[in-house]
C-alpha cells in the first residue's frame, strides 16, 4: 500500500541549482522517521515516471528548480492551478519534460492526488556543474523548514 | 519536383534545453538547405568524473539522463570493471541484465505510448490522445508501472540506480520478489500484445520510406542471445565483429558545421543505432512471441524505413519480458547466494558498451594506481545518429516535396521522433509564470 503522500525532488545535481530538488529530499530523508505517512522520493529527472509516483497519493509536494522571475534562491509554495507554464516543448524527444503538463496529463487521467502542492525554487545558476551555488547553498535550512511545516499541517 | 518553396523551421528556443532543429528551404523547387542541427550534446560530464573513484562513477554518470540512467549506470560499471580487472558473477550478470531489460520496456512503452502513438492517431500530442483513446493509453502506463517497479526492485529505485558497485551489487532481489516479478511478466504479456494491436490498427499512418543505410549494435559470437549487454560490435555493413575497446575506430566521431554535437560515421556517410539495428542484426535471436509480434507487422531483417524503429521497439518490449520470464526460472533453480566481492583498484584504460533503449552507448575512462578517474569519454546513440538523421532528411524531402507543407513538417518531425534523440535530458526544471 503507498503512503498517502508523497514528497518529490526533482532535478539534476549534476547540473548546480537544477539539481536543488534532489538535495532537498536527501535532507529531508533524515527526517523520514518522523513522518510514517509520507514517502520521500529523489526524483532525479525521471520525467514522466511522475506519473506513476503520484498515483493512488492523497497528497503530493514536489519540490524543483523554478524560473519565475524572482531573485535567485527565493522558494514559492504553489498550486498548479496558479501558474501557466512557460516551456515549450518541441515533442522530438522523451527526454524534455514539463512538470506542469504531466500534471495535467495526470488529473486528466483520474490518477492524481487530490492535493498538489509545488516549492519553486528560483536557481542562481544553471549549468554543467556538482553542487549547489552558496545562493541555495546558504538557504537549505530556510526550504527544508518550509516544506516540513507543509508535511505537518 | 513542382516549383515550390518551401520554408520549414522547427526551431524551439527556450532558456536552457536543447532541441534538433529541422531547416527545410526550398526555393522554386530548388532545394537550398535541408539540415538536422543539433545545439548541444551531454559530453560535459565526462570532466566531472575526472578526479572520482572508480566506485562512484556509475553513480555519477546515472545523472546524465533520466530515460537511461540504468543504461549509463551499467556502461561505466563495465567499463570501470575492464578497467580494473574485475569479474563478476553470473549471477550477478543475470541480475544486471534483468535490470537492463527493465530499462528497455520503460523506455519502449514510454516511447510508442506517448511519443510515436499521438503521431499515427493524428493527434498533437499524448494529452489529446487520452481523452481519444483512454484505454490504450491506461494500458500503457500500467505496463511503465510494471516496468518502474521492476527497474525499482533491481535498481534500488526507478530512475539513477543505486545498486551497482563494481564487481557487484549492493542488494539482490529475494526469490520471493522474483517470483512475484516473474507473475506480473508474465500477466502483461496480453497488454503487451494489446499494444502492439492498437499500434497495427493505425500502422498505415507510418510514412513509407525506405533509405538503405548501415546498422550497428552489439551481437554476442556463438550465442543464442539477443544482445543487448553482451557481446561485440557488429555492422550490417561488415562480417567481423570489433571489440568493445575499440569503438573509435567504429564512432570516427567528427565536427559538423552544423552542430555543436559531434557526429559519427563509419563504412558509409552515416550508421544508425537503436532498435531497428539491433533487430537487423539480431531478429533471428528474438523471443517467439516477439518474432510473432515482427511478423504481425510484415517487419523483416533488413528494413530500412527508419519510422519502424518504433515497431522494432514493439517487438523488442515483448522480447525482455519473456526472456526475463526465462532467466527469472534459470535464477531461482540455481537458488541466489548472497555474494561478497573484493575489490582493489588498479589502474588501467577501458571501455564498456551496452545497448541503451536508442541503441548502443560507450563509456571508456582511464584510472591511475589509487582507482581515481584520470579521463572519461561517453559517446551516446543519439550522437551516432545525428548523422544518419542528416541523410534521411536528404533523401526523404525530395521525396514528399509535392505534399501540403503541414504533411512535410509532420512526417520530418516523425522521422526526428522514430530515433528520439537525446538533446535535453540533463535538465527538466520548472518556468512558469504565476497567473493567480
Amino acid at each position: 500500500m503507498e503512503k498517502p503522500v508523497v514528497v518529490l525532488g526533482l532535478g539534476n545535481p549534476l547540473m548546480a541549482d537544477e539539481g536543488i530538488g534532489v538535495y532537498v529530499v536527501e535532507r529531508l530523508l533524515e527526517s523520514a522517521a518522523e513522518y510514517p505517512a509520507v514517502e520521500f522520493v529523489d526524483a532525479g529527472t525521471g520525467g514522466l515516471s511522475i506519473l506513476y509516483q503520484i498515483e493512488e497519493r492523497r497528497k503530493a509536494v514536489m519540490i524543483d528548480c523554478a524560473f519565475m522571475d524572482e531573485p535567485p534562491g527565493t522558494i514559492r509554495r504553489f498550486t498548479p492551478e496558479e501558474v501557466e507554464s512557460r516551456k515549450v516543448l518541441a515533442h522530438q524527444s522523451l527526454h524534455e519534460a514539463d512538470l506542469m503538463r504531466i500534471i495535467a496529463m495526470a488529473r486528466q487521467l483520474g490518477q492524481a492526488p487530490d492535493e498538489i502542492v509545488l516549492f519553486g525554487i528560483q536557481p542562481e545558476r544553471v549549468e554543467p556543474q556538482l553542487g549547489l551555488t552558496q545562493t541555495l547553498m546558504g538557504r537549505i535550512d530556510e526550504y527544508i523548514s518550509m516544506i516540513l511545516h507543509e508535511l505537518g499541517t | 519536383m513542382s516549383n515550390r518553396t518551401v520554408n520549414i523551421n522547427v526551431h524551439h528556443v527556450t532558456r536552457i534545453e536543447g532541441h534538433g532543429n529541422i531547416v527545410v528551404n526550398v526555393t522554386n523547387g530548388k532545394i537550398e538547405k535541408l539540415q538536422w542541427q543539433v545545439p548541444e550534446a551531454p559530453r560535459f560530464f565526462e570532466a566531472m568524473v575526472r578526479g572520482r573513484s572508480y566506485e562512484d562513477i556509475q553513480t555519477i554518470v546515472s545523472r546524465i539522463c533520466g530515460i537511461c540512467s540504468i543504461s549509463h549506470s551499467l556502461a561505466a560499471t563495465k567499463a570501470v570493471e575492464n578497467a580494473t580487472g574485475i569479474q563478476v558473477s553470473e549471477q550477478v550478470d543475470t541480475i544486471r541484465l534483468l535490470m537492463h531489460y527493465s530499462e528497455q520496456l520503460q523506455s519502449h512503452v514510454l516511447h510508442v505510448g506517448y511519443l510515436v502513438a499521438p503521431d499515427l492517431f493524428g493527434l498533437p500530442s499524448v494529452v489529446p490522445l487520452v481523452a481519444a483513446a483512454p484505454g490504450p493509453v491506461k494500458t500503457i502506463i500500467g505496463l511503465h508501472r510494471l516496468a518502474n517497479e521492476w527497474s525499482a526492485l533491481l535498481a534500488g529505485r526507478i530512475t539513477h540506480p543505486v545498486t551497482l558497485r563494481p564487481g557487484g551489487m549492493t542488494k539482490i532481489p529475494t526469490e520471493k520478489q522474483l517470483r512475484e516479478l516473474q507473475d506480473r511478466l508474465k500477466k502483461c504479456l496480453p497488454d503487451l500484445k494489446a499494444v502492439a494491436e492498437v499500434v497495427l490498427s493505425v500502422a498505415g499512418n507510418i510514412p513509407k520510406f525506405d533509405r538503405p543505410t548501415e546498422y550497428v549494435a552489439l551481437k554476442e559470437a556463438n550465442s543464442s542471445r539477443y544482445a543487448f549487454y553482451h557481446g561485440e560490435i557488429a555492422s550490417t555493413d561488415q562480417k567481423d565483429t570489433v571489440a568493445i575497446n575499440d569503438w573509435k575506430t567504429v564512432a570516427n566521431e567528427y565536427v559538423s558545421d552544423q552542430s555543436t554535437s559531434k557526429w559519427a560515421k563509419w563504412h558509409r556517410a552515416s550508421y544508425a543505432v537503436g532498435a531497428l539495428a539491433r533487430f537487423n542484426i539480431n531478429a533471428d535471436l528474438l523471443s517467439p512471441t516477439a518474432k510473432a509480434v515482427a511478423q504481425m507487422f510484415a517487419l523483416k531483417k533488413g528494413c530500412c524505413n527508419p519510422y519502424f524503429n518504433s515497431v522494432a521497439q514493439i517487438v523488442e518490449a515483448v522480447h525482455v519480458v519473456e526472456t526475463s520470464i526465462e532467466m527469472i526460472d534459470k535464477l531461482l533453480t540455481k537458488g541466489l547466494k548472497q555474494e561478497t566481492v573484493a575489490v582493489s583498484p588498479k589502474p588501467g584504460k577501458a571501455s564498456g558498451a551496452v545497448e541503451a533503449p536508442r541503441g548502443i552507448l560507450f563509456h571508456e575512462y582511464e584510472f591511475d594506481r589509487k582507482g581515481n578517474c584520470m579521463s572519461a569519454d561517453l559517446c551516446i546513440p543519439t550522437t551516432q545518429n545525428h548523422a544518419n538523421i542528416q541523410k534521411d532528411i536528404e533523401k526523404l524531402v525530395p521525396e514528399i516535396l509535392d505534399e501540403p507543407e503541414d504533411k512535410i513538417r509532420l512526417k520530418l518531425e516523425m522521422l526526428v521522433r522514430a530515433y528520439d534523440p537525446c538533446v535535453s535530458c540533463s535538465t527538466h526544471m520548472l518556468d512558469v509564470k504565476f497567473v493567480r
